[in-house]
């Protein structure tokens, strides 16, 4: 009985990983702003759900414990290595890198940019609701906020992504 | 740009990005952190089972006694007497005739809320020393030149955020036990087997 539980339970979480994994790691670059720093957290917080896949599993939204998870690790490494050098705050680090291009990356350096840039709150909120797929009401419930702030911080979110694409994109268009 | 296309902009985004590590490594780092969860509840298991071997072994030898006599402020074993104080503070006097049991007096030492490692054959230090060692413990003598002393007062409130106290405790050749005790950083710390031959500079020799 005890082999059939353990198979079980890898089954589902290797189903759920292949299922997440790639976009919990790009809600984590949108923080950190670092593709290999993020992939390093990422792995780190699935082996930690894998640990405790019994609970996690139970989670409204495993794939949101896991960013979660992965961004309460990065502040911890930060609060570390802030001992040892100065350093910028985590959030200032992903400000920082969201204007540069990276190199041989796919990614739109500009929406990467305005999505580095949201304030906190609505970055948690355009995580969940558009990178991970959780609906209003999940959403509120990961957070513990209400649903009708959920929709006030994503319109906010989408309102300021939007005023911040445009004018690039206009100039694109014009030059 | 209306607000779908916003949001197909940055969905676009997330499907180019993709985690290309195996599951099979996410497992294997999953396996080590479930055992590295384990081990403080196996040291501790192994601490008690130990401890109570040793004060039964002892104790059937007439060494140690049956078991540690405890009242509300004072813990005395053959080995050593921690007494706590209305202040707060704790005076630890250690029978230098006597090895103790690491455990022991690294639990009594915590029930006085003194963090503290304490080891037998080993002796730990930090250096440079946390500042303060002198408010965190007193005794007869100079602290310049405090020689071994027989006991010790402990304030654990004057410890900074951080430090813990380091008790190594060695056999030495005439079967006399000594102990060195300094102020450490708890994340920052070299062991040495060697006994040492003075004081430390930044605590005191008990025995």
């Amino acid at each position: 009985m005890r082999y059939v539980h353990v198979g079980t339970q890898q089954l589902d979480f290797s189903e759920f990983y292949r299922e997440s994994k790639d976009a919990c790691l790009f809600a984590v670059l949108v923080s950190v702003g670092d593709r290999d720093v993020a992939q390093d957290l990422v792995d780190e917080a699935f082996a930690r759900a894998w640990a405790s896949w019994r609970s996690v599993s139970r989670h409204p939204a495993p794939a949101a414990w896991v960013v979660r998870a992965a961004l309460n690790a990065s502040i911890s490494r930060w609060r570390k290595r802030r001992r040892e050098v100065s350093l910028p705050e985590p959030g200032t680090i992903a400000d920082l890198a969201a204007g540069q291009e990276i190199p041989d990356s796919p990614l739109d350096p500009q929406i990467m940019a305005a999505l580095t840039r949201l304030p906190a709150r609505q970055r948690e909120v355009v995580t969940m609701r558009l990178l991970l797929d959780l609906d209003t009401s999940r959403t509120a419930e990961v957070l513990g906020i209400s649903p009708s702030a959920v929709k006030a911080h994503l319109a906010r979110a989408i309102a300021t992504l939007r005023s911040g694409l445009i004018p690039e994109r206009q100039q694109e268009k014009s030059s | 740009m209306n607000d779908d296309e916003v949001i197909t902009a940055v969905r676009e985004q997330r499907d180019k990005v993709h985690s290309h590590t195996p599951v099979d490594q996410i497992i294997s780092r999953g396996r080590t952190v479930r055992a590295r969860r384990r081990i403080p509840g196996a040291v501790t298991a192994l601490a008690v089972v130990a401890a109570a071997g040793t004060a039964l072994a002892l104790g059937l030898a007439g060494v140690l006694g049956a078991a540690p006599a405890s009242s509300t402020d004072t813990i005395r074993t053959m080995a050593f007497t921690l007494v706590k104080h209305a202040n707060g503070t704790a005076t630890l006097t250690i029978n230098r005739n006597v090895l103790f049991e690491p455990g022991t007096l690294q639990s009594a030492l915590a029930r006085d809320g003194i963090r503290a490692m304490v080891t037998v054959g080993r002796f730990c230090s930090s250096d440079p020393a946390p500042a303060g060692w002198t408010k965190v413990m007193s005794f007869p003598g100079s602290p310049a030149d405090p020689g071994p002393v027989r006991s010790v007062v402990i304030s654990p409130a004057a410890m900074p955020a951080g430090t813990e106290l380091s008790f190594g405790n060695f056999q030495r050749a005439n079967s006399v036990a000594q102990t060195s005790v300094a102020l450490i950083y708890t994340r920052s710390y070299t062991c040495t087997s060697t006994a040492p031959t003075a004081p430390p500079p930044n605590g005191v020799m008990i025995g």
